[in-house]
């Protein structure tokens, strides 16, 4: 039986829009699944929007456009404010509220996640905040394993980096 | 030249002519009484000079009289490219050719100075090995004489009717060569078709040297420049407009004259585009793959 | 077999250098730079060439140059760097030559959208030299696997056929990731389905014969074959020629080594055709997609809907529109351009829509709504456009 989950993730350029879901297709791709990732972009110099766009799914992907988000990562109020219409009542949001603020009219569910000060916190750098959230995100995906997901990581990103991301990604996971 | 030196000099024509141009294009296509066979036969000359034979080079030509004339002629390998762009394709040709077979391509002024002189610097800027002989006739004249950047100033052509005023790259200061020398070529010289041997010596120098050679040689072109410009098509007194016209320095005042020299030998100064690239390339070999 | 995740950029890259290739040269352009970048990377560990043009144009001339020297070679480009190749692309048609194009199609014209995909290069492609008098091959991927097999296949061809052979891709093939297979062993290779053949040369110095024969070794200089090679009207010996006798024979033989060899070239996907549908969406490249979720949902929902891809472009596969329907092309543009040719090849009695949008894929949501508006007998319209007038 296929299982076709789609994420949508969107902000900002330089917030690792494009790098979280090459991690995160990555894992999926030693997991042995199929996936496609969509990405957006030309506008993100002119201060718009990256946009990624993940299908995961056990068989073929036809289209890989995702038009009813399982889980949708918004880095940026734009583009909460762009995409949260795509959102149905099974979509989970994830956002920081210091950056978002949630629209009460919508049916999804949101997840508030305070990346970017926990990730000063913790690691002494804002820019972890992405993986706090892709550790975050992955902790839903029950058929992608954190084996996998340390392995894409380590795969995607200059090995200096490493040991400070594994840490971040455990501080998502854990949330 | 008169007639005496011509007559001389057809006999030797038809031995060049014959040792490498394939004989169904001998005579070529040139009008008659045109400075191009002159022309052709010089590159030919300073090829046999060198003692290479037909599998030593490789012939490409652009367009117009010059492509027309050069075009499929070389009993070798040979090739034709689209009006301005050969000096692109010979750069992709270098790199698959052996170092040490000689490239050679045969061009108009139009072809080299105008449409095709963003690559021709690039050729220039990368030093890649080959020699370009520009087959100069003051203009377009395949299409029936229109001006150019090589046309000498107040030139009455079809498309100059009051005489050609636009700047070109000849006079006023200019000299297309000086461009092509900023840009990084490694030996340019300048003749006229009347000169004798002093242009087949150069042809020489640019054919042996391993980087970007040029060699700008000016001819006569009866039919339109002579007949529009110069209002004859009397062979005598266009020669002998040349032959005024011609100085023998490469530095002097070329507001009235074809100077004529070599203009710049650099010969082995910079390293060669397509030796570099094959050693490049075996660096990255030899270091690993780092990707 | 090596299973990664990655772009169809670096897909078209391994597929290449997989192919054989071993010069490339381009001149950077959104969404195209990343084939750029990573054969600048690629080529010099397999002892191949990059270089940097100065412009689009002679990019593709260098490429040419490289292959009358015995290379294989690719250029890739987009939009506005596709339309500086008449001048070369001609040369490689009527030389008869080697050479591999990728165009990541993006919205035009002029510069457009950078970073979006659009579809308006599906009769450029084809005509992409003046004077006509040729036939020509392109293929279109809709996916990061098919973008590295579609690669290898227009090396195949372009050896096989003596001719230049255009990918037409898309900004979300080239730029999108997904799951890619890369064969390590030649079995792996063959497996996959995919051919190669390496670059022969031909014996000169007669010309290539009049006739539709293929396998002919394309000319090779620097081999000492009193080979000639030219963009003029050639005779049997290459020369140059203005007898409008030997022009005809040599534009037969550019028309018909392709036209009478389509069994290599013609590649298609369908959906649901044998279960009589009444509705058929059409598509190329990576709307398709979409179009095949819509077209299984459709089915989900009973409707009577069938869906043809076709994967080889040009020449056009009239065959596939054999059956009377209700055609709905979806196409990454305004204007219509795809639909013009089904609504030539459509069986009589059919009738021929469009559905376009540029810039974004269309959702499987909006594909059933046209659906449904067809079946209704109601005229498509999106956004107050009346999409129908195309
Ligand atoms: S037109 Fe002039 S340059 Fe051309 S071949 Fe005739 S005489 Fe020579």
């Amino acid at each position: 039986m296929a299982e076709r989950i789609e994420i949508l993730i969107s902000g900002f350029g330089g917030q690792g829009v494009v790098r979280i879901g090459q991690i995160l297709g990555q894992a999926a791709v030693y997991e042995g699944l199929f996936t496609t990732m969509l990405i957006s972009h030309g506008t993100e110099t002119r201060g718009g929007y990256v946009r990624s766009q993940l299908v995961i799914s056990d068989e073929f992907i036809d289209s890989p456009v995702v038009e009813r988000p399982d889980y949708f990562c918004a880095f940026s109020a734009i583009a909460y404010g762009m995409f949260k219409v795509l959102c149905t009542p099974q979509s989970l949001i994830l956002h920081n509220p210091d950056l978002v603020t949630p629209d009460s009219a919508l049916s999804a569910r949101h997840w508030a996640i305070r990346a970017e000060s926990l990730a000063e916190r913790e690691l002494g750098n804002a820019v972890f905040a992405n993986v706090i959230f892709l550790g975050a995100l992955s902790s839903k995906l029950k058929s992608i394993s954190s084996e996998n997901l340390v392995r894409a990581l380590q795969d995607r990103l200059p090995p200096r980096y490493h040991e400070q991301n594994l840490r971040a990604l455990e501080l998502g996971r854990s949330l | 030249m008169n007639g005496m030196a011509g007559v001389l000099r057809r006999g030797e024509m038809r031995d060049v002519m014959e040792k490498y141009v394939r004989p169904e294009k001998n005579p070529g296509t040139a009008c008659s009484g045109c400075g191009l066979r002159l022309a052709h036969r010089k590159v030919l000359e300073a090829i046999d000079e060198l003692g290479l034979g037909l599998g030593d080079v490789v012939w490409g030509t652009g367009i117009g009289c010059s492509g027309r004339q050069t075009f499929v002629t070389w009993k070798g390998d040979t090739f034709a490219g689209t009006h301005g762009r050969v000096y692109a394709m010979a750069t992709g040709l270098r790199l698959a050719l052996p170092p040490e077979k000689r490239l050679i391509l045969t061009v108009g002024d139009g072809d080299a100075f105008t449409i095709g002189f963003l690559h021709l610097l690039n050729c220039a800027r990368r030093n890649v090995d080959m020699t370009v002989v520009v087959f100069d006739n003051l203009g377009y004249q395949s299409t029936g004489g229109q001006y150019g950047v090589t046309t000498p100033l107040g030139s009455r052509t079809d498309s100059s009717p009051y005489g050609a005023w636009e700047p070109n790259w000849t006079q006023g200061g200019f000299d297309v060569l000086r461009i092509l020398k900023e840009a990084g070529a490694t030996f340019l010289a300048r003749h006229t078709v009347l000169q004798g041997h002093e242009p087949v010596e150069s042809l020489k120098r640019a054919i042996r040297n391993r980087g970007l050679s040029l060699v700008q040689l000016i001819y006569p072109c009866v039919t339109h420049y002579g007949a529009q410009a110069l209002g004859t098509r009397d062979l005598a007194k266009i020669y002998d407009w040349f032959r005024d016209r011609t100085v023998e320095s490469i530095d002097a005042d070329s507001s009235d004259s074809f100077t004529t020299g070599i203009f710049h030998d650099a010969v082995g100064s910079r390293p060669e585009f397509a030796a570099s690239m094959r050693e490049f390339v075996a660096s990255v070999q030899k270091e690993g793959n780092h990707g | 077999m090596k299973r990664t995740f990655d772009t169809g950029n670096a897909a078209i890259t391994e597929g290449a250098i997989l192919a054989g290739c071993r010069l490339f040269s381009g001149y950077p352009i959104t969404p195209a730079t990343e084939i750029a970048e990573n054969m600048s990377r690629r080529l010099p560990q397999v002892g191949g060439f990059y270089l940097q043009a100065e412009d689009e144009n002679a990019a593709l001339h260098i490429c040419n140059g490289g292959s009358i020297g015995g290379l294989k070679a690719m250029t890739a480009t987009s939009g506005p760097g596709f339309i500086l190749f008449a001048d070369p692309f001609g040369w490689a048609v009527s030389s008869e030559i080697p050479v591999v194009i990728v165009n990541s199609q993006r919205v035009g014209p002029v510069s457009g959208i950078t970073g979006a995909p659009g579809q308006g290069e599906f009769y450029f492609s084809r005509y992409l030299t003046h004077g006509g008098n040729y036939e020509t091959i392109v293929l279109a991927p809709n996916s990061v696997q098919e973008a590295f097999c579609l690669t290898v296949r227009a090396f195949y061809l372009a050896e096989r056929f003596r001719t230049p052979v255009t990918v037409l891709a898309d900004q979300m093939v080239t730029d999108g990731w997904e799951t890619l297979i890369i064969p390590e062993t030649d079995e792996e290779f063959r497996g996959m389905g995919l051919e190669s053949v390496p670059r022969r040369i031909h014996p000169g110095p007669e010309f290539y014969p009049a006739s539709d024969a293929i396998d002919i070794p394309p000319v090779v200089l620097g081999h000492n074959t009193g080979a000639a090679c030219s963009d003029w009207t050639p005779t049997d010996r290459g020369h140059d020629t203005e007898d409008v006798t030997w022009q005809h024979k040599h534009a037969w033989r550019l028309i018909h080594k392709i036209r009478n060899h389509r069994e290599l070239i013609d590649e298609s996907e369908t959906w649901f055709l044998e279960d009589d549908p009444e509705i058929i969406l059409v598509a190329y490249g990576t709307p398709s997609r979409v179009v095949q979720s819509a077209v299984r949902a459709a089915r989900k929902e009973g409707l009577k809907v069938g869906g043809i891809r076709p994967i080889s472009l040009w020449p056009f596969q009239d065959a596939l529109f054999s059956r009377k329907a209700s055609y709905l092309t979806v196409e990454l543009n305004w204007d219509g351009q795809l639909v013009r040719e089904v609504q030539r090849a459509a069986a009589p009695g059919s009738s021929v829509h469009f559905w376009g949008r540029c810039g974004e894929l269309p959702s499987v949501r909006e594909l059933l709504a046209a659906v449904r508006r067809l079946k209704e007998g109601k005229a498509l319209e999106r956004d107050g456009w009346r999409t129908e007038a195309w």
